[in-house]
């Protein structure tokens, strides 16, 4: 597949040295861009400990990213996570990924590990190494002020540089590249930020067809509730769910002791516009544009932030959790998993954190200051610490999100397949299990779960690979996108053909893994969700996850996706077959 | 899946959009489940083994619309392309299959073409559908296509008359056997206003139900809505109208809640319906002939290509107003409000028809009955009016 500007930028670090060359078509064709480029280039070092010198740390867009494909400027950052151990991404919007673009370049690897901080300065017409031993220790806000009129800006702030375990890597517009700890990764090779600028266009092959296609998209936009209804993402943000999971009873309270926070109104996201006079942004190019900051360009918190600094550790004070959101923003540390790990604590100190104490406290992990040090570590390694393994409400290590599994089968079964560990998005079932789109599913059936996630594993993979924003398909579909692609590049590509190569990319993850000694044990969901029945009212029943049934449909995911009953692979030549 | 498999064949034949003999499904769990029509659901399961799907349907429709279509159609045209707004939004397009393109592995060139869309027409076969997440996506998209072949087929002939041989003898069979008076007799409506929700919910399911079974509206499209003070409950998005249990949300009107992200596509609509008519009830359906009608317009010169969705005008299909408008967040609901209120009843062009009663939902669903029963008669004397002149000319 020929991508315009399809050049690889390749930093190493330990000399200095850094080289562009053209990604072999056959990459782009067979993983397009984004999280599945990521993954190919990573092959052959995707056994090395997550902090090896060697370890690559790379930024890859998609082949849409630069054109005016709807929700398409964005990235995945693809190493492997040192909360986790697995291969890990994550995706990421903002303006970054549409400045690497106009950079001339798809994708940058970084590798090595300087002696000193350093940050990465990239234009059209060359890059740069410069020390940036005055940013180190600075905060991401402080950071992207430093480096103003360099372009779009990825930094870590001290969380990333002390090696937190849930620290990220923070757009400048204050988009994350959250979960799996690769701001630590960033932060093991002394490389403080990343600045890309650049004025180069992208070329569509085919117009029209690209025209015609997005026309298509921005009407299924229009027609999608979830997108663009007057309660949806568009008006108010992420946090437009707070009530939607609340009246599901499936918003984790306490450490998902309970299922239902009777304060959660206080941060939903009417309350939110309130009390902040919440307006749109977003992405570059967006036209959702979900993202919530206040008049004075303060960013809001997203729903699973709101969630988990509130219900799931008791609080029902709005301006905490919006300090907290502060806090890990300018830290650069990962919300969900910030959030979780102090439930976690808490639930084993017997007192889960105070409204007040909370933002002490993540300052103190951001440094590794006293108690600090331990919670840096996540949640199941504290839980271990203290002698409560079963406290930690992860899978793979990492945290849950605020969708309780009990109250949706197809996503307790996507938390075990998950390739990075606990993550609500890569099947995103909550789309069809409390969304209704593309429609309804039995929330409370695990019949059929195994083949639907199997697919939605794959779609979303060729998602994000694109890189489109997963948001986009409560309206669209890859129907759509599909045909963008064809457009941009004047090649026919089909929906099936993506979902293809979805499969590709997941398996690829999944034999990586498996390399890496993960194996179907680690597959499972915390023992509470077995025992513990959710908070049942109002005509709906929580009841505990039957294990047997999970184990089952697990069992058939695993054949569906020909592996063997132990989740293995049958075959373990399986990477040398693949393009 | 034998269960859903089993329910969506009742459904095709309940909804007299497939010959009850002739519907194949195929469900794709961890291993392939068939039922119906043995060569069907040969044909699906075979058609599904090549795709990453969940579900596929493959039937005949009770109706020769589609095939007739194909068989109208130039015969390089690879496609079918419905003006209707279900297809412009969801489908884009109807691939088509021809009897000679088939080749000895049929099911290999279905599924080329389900790789790219979610149903098609295969001349000798019927249409086959499939469901990327569920069995009943497979229906949906069945039903979608049938819709849209059937409205396309309708104006078709009334433009172009009858092309090919037994086309009007099926169009007649199609009259006279197959079409029902839209009716609301026998229906039992509570009277309103109602205020107790557990009532309105249960005269909700109700109404929702009977709109579907009168064939106002195909059992997954369409919406359906009551206000109680400041409080409207709504059926929620993708819900099947005669399937509304659990599937209805209240939604308040100051936005105070958002449980309501779930509601309808077209809740703003029926907020500002509400707003600017002080109804109690909305019924939004899409009968057949009422879509068909709403796109017949005889504005000469009209610079206005995107008719659907452009078009600024209020026309007049008897006494009912016709606007054009997107659907959700579009120009509907900016364009329906301001002419509903005095008809209690108007057509969005090439989409379905709203109507709204004051207390109940009785007078909604006559309303939408008398709609339906217009543009029907309004048709025919068009149909006759042309085949008078189609005679002539021979």
């Amino acid at each position: 597949m020929r991508v315009p500007g399809d050049r690889l930028l390749v930093v190493d670090l330990s000399t200095g040295a850094t080289r562009r060359e053209r990604i072999p078509p056959e990459f782009l064709r067979h993983y397009l861009g984004g999280r599945g480029l990521g993954v190919r280039l990573l092959r052959g070092r995707h056994r090395l400990p997550p902090y090896d010198p060697a370890m690559p740390l790379i930024f890859a867009t998609g082949p849409l990213c630069g054109t005016p494909a709807p929700t398409s400027a964005r990235l995945s950052v693809v190493s492997r996570s040192p909360l986790t151990g697995t291969v890990y991404d994550c995706s990421a919007g903002g303006r970054f990924a549409w400045r690497l673009r106009a950079a001339g370049l798809l994708a940058i690897l970084v590798e090595g590990k300087s002696p000193h901080p350093v940050a990465l300065a990239v234009t059209p017409s060359g890059e740069e190494i410069v020390p940036a031993d005055r940013l180190w220790g600075k905060t991401v806000g402080e950071t992207v002020g430093a480096l103003s009129g360099r372009g779009s800006v990825a930094a870590i702030g001290p969380a990333g540089e002390n090696g937190v375990l849930f620290s990220n890597i923070m757009m400048g517009e204050g988009n994350a590249v959250g979960r799996g700890g690769l701001g630590a990764v960033m932060g093991a090779k002394n490389l403080k930020a990343v600045t890309v600028d650049g004025d180069l266009r992208t070329p569509v092959a085919d117009r029209e067809r690209f025209d015609r296609a997005r026309s298509d998209v921005m009407r299924l936009f229009r027609a999608s509730p979830v997108i663009f209804g007057e309660l949806g993402i568009a008006e108010y943000g992420t946090p437009a769910l707070v009530d939607l999971m609340r009246q599901r009873r499936m918003a984790p309270t306490e450490n998902f002791r309970r299922t239902v926070f009777a304060d959660s109104p206080a941060y939903s996201g009417p309350a939110i516009r309130a009390a902040y006079g919440a307006k749109k942004d977003g992405c570059y190019g967006c036209p959702i544009r979900c993202k919530k900051s206040d008049p004075g360009g303060r960013h809001l918190p997203e729903y699973e932030t709101v969630s988990h600094f509130g219900a799931l550790n008791g609080i029902a004070d709005l301006h905490a959790i919006v300090r907290s959101n502060d806090v890990c923003n300018g830290m650069g540390m990962d919300t969900i998993s910030a959030a979780a790990t102090l439930s976690a604590w808490g639930e084993a100190r017997g007192r889960f954190p105070s409204a007040d104490e909370i933002v002490p406290i993540l300052n103190d992990i951001a440094l590794r200051r006293g108690e600090g040090d331990l919670l840096a570590e996540g949640s199941r390694r504290v839980a271990e610490a203290l002698g409560r393994p079963e406290l930690s409400m992860a899978v793979k290590s990492l945290e849950l999100p605020a969708y309780d599994p009990r109250g949706a089968y197809g996503m307790a079964l996507a938390y075990c397949t998950s390739n990075r560990g606990g993550c609500h998005l890569r099947a995103y079932p909550i789309s069809h299990e409390i969304l209704r789109k593309p429609v309804a599913s039995d929330r409370f059936s695990f019949s059929g779960k195994g083949r639907m996630i199997k697919i939605a594993e794959d779609a979303n993979a060729a998602i994000d690979s694109l890189v489109a924003c997963k948001f986009a398909f409560f309206g669209a579909s890859l129907e759509e996108y599909a045909e963008l692609l064809s457009g941009v590049t004047g090649e026919h590509r089909t929906p099936q053909g993506l979902k293809e190569i979805g499969e590709r990319i997941y398996l690829t993850e999944r034999f990586y893994n498996a390399q890496n000694g993960f194996t179907r044990a680690d597959d499972d969901l915390p023992v509470r969700f077995f025992t513990e029945p959710g908070s049942s009212g109002e005509g709906i029943d929580v009841p505990p996850i039957e294990r047997g049934r999970l184990q089952e449909e697990l069992t058939k995911y695993y054949r569906i996706r020909g592996l063997a009953d132990d989740g293995s692979f049958p075959d373990p030549a399986f990477l040398e077959g693949q393009p | 899946m034998r269960d859903l498999i089993d329910k969506y064949t009742g459904k095709l034949a309940r909804d007299r959009s497939a010959l009850p003999e002739r519907i194949g499904f195929a469900a794709n769990d961890d291993r392939m489940v068939e039922g119906g029509a043995p060569d069907l659901s040969r044909l699906a399961a075979d058609t599904l083994s090549r795709l990453s799907c969940l579900g596929m349907l493959a039937a005949a429709p009770a109706l020769p619309f589609p095939e007739f279509l194909v068989r109208r159609a130039p015969a390089d045209a690879d496609r079918l392309v419905p003006l209707d707004t279900e297809t412009r939004t969801f489908l884009h397009d109807i691939p088509v299959l021809r009897k000679e393109e088939r080749g000895p592995d049929p099911a290999a060139k279905i599924a080329a073409l389900l790789s790219k869309r979610k149903g098609v027409v295969v001349e000798g076969v019927g249409i086959v559908a499939s469901g990327p997440v569920t069995l009943e996506q497979a229906y949906i998209h069945y039903s979608s296509v049938f819709h849209a072949c059937y409205v396309k087929y309708l104006l078709d002939v009334l433009q172009d008359g009858f092309l090919l041989p037994g086309e009007e003898e099926a169009f007649r069979a199609f009259r006279e056997e197959h079409l029902r008076s839209p009716s609301a007799e026998g229906l039992v409506f509570r009277p309103g206003p109602m205020e107790n929700p557990e009532e309105v919910l249960a005269e909700v399911r109700a109404v929702g139900r009977y709109t579907v079974e009168r064939g106002l509206v195909d059992s997954f499209f369409g919406n359906i809505s009551y206000r109680v003070g400041d409080t409207i409950y709504i059926s929620q998005t993708a819900a099947s109208l005669d399937e509304l249990s659990g599937c209805i949300d209240p939604v308040p009107a100051d936005n105070r809640s958002t449980t309501g992200i779930t509601a309808s596509s077209e809740l703003l609509a029926h907020r500002r319906v509400y707003e600017a008519t002080g109804a109690r009830a909305i019924l939004h359906g899409h009968p057949k002939f009422a879509v068909a009608m709403s796109m017949l317009c005889e504005e000469p010169d009209c610079p206005v290509k995107d008719c659907w969705k452009d078009c600024t005008r209020v026309r007049m299909l008897g006494d009912t107003p016709v606007v054009a408008g997107e659907i959700g967040a579009g120009g509907l609901a900016v364009r329906v409000p301001p002419v509903i209120g005095g008809p209690g009843k108007a057509i969005v062009y090439g989409h379905g028809v709203f109507t709204v009663g004051r207390d109940g939902f009785g007078e909604a669903f006559r309303a939408m009955v008398g709609v339906e029963d217009l543009c029907r008669a309004d048709y025919f004397l068009r149909f006759h009016s042309r085949t008078r002149g189609q005679s002539k000319s021979e």
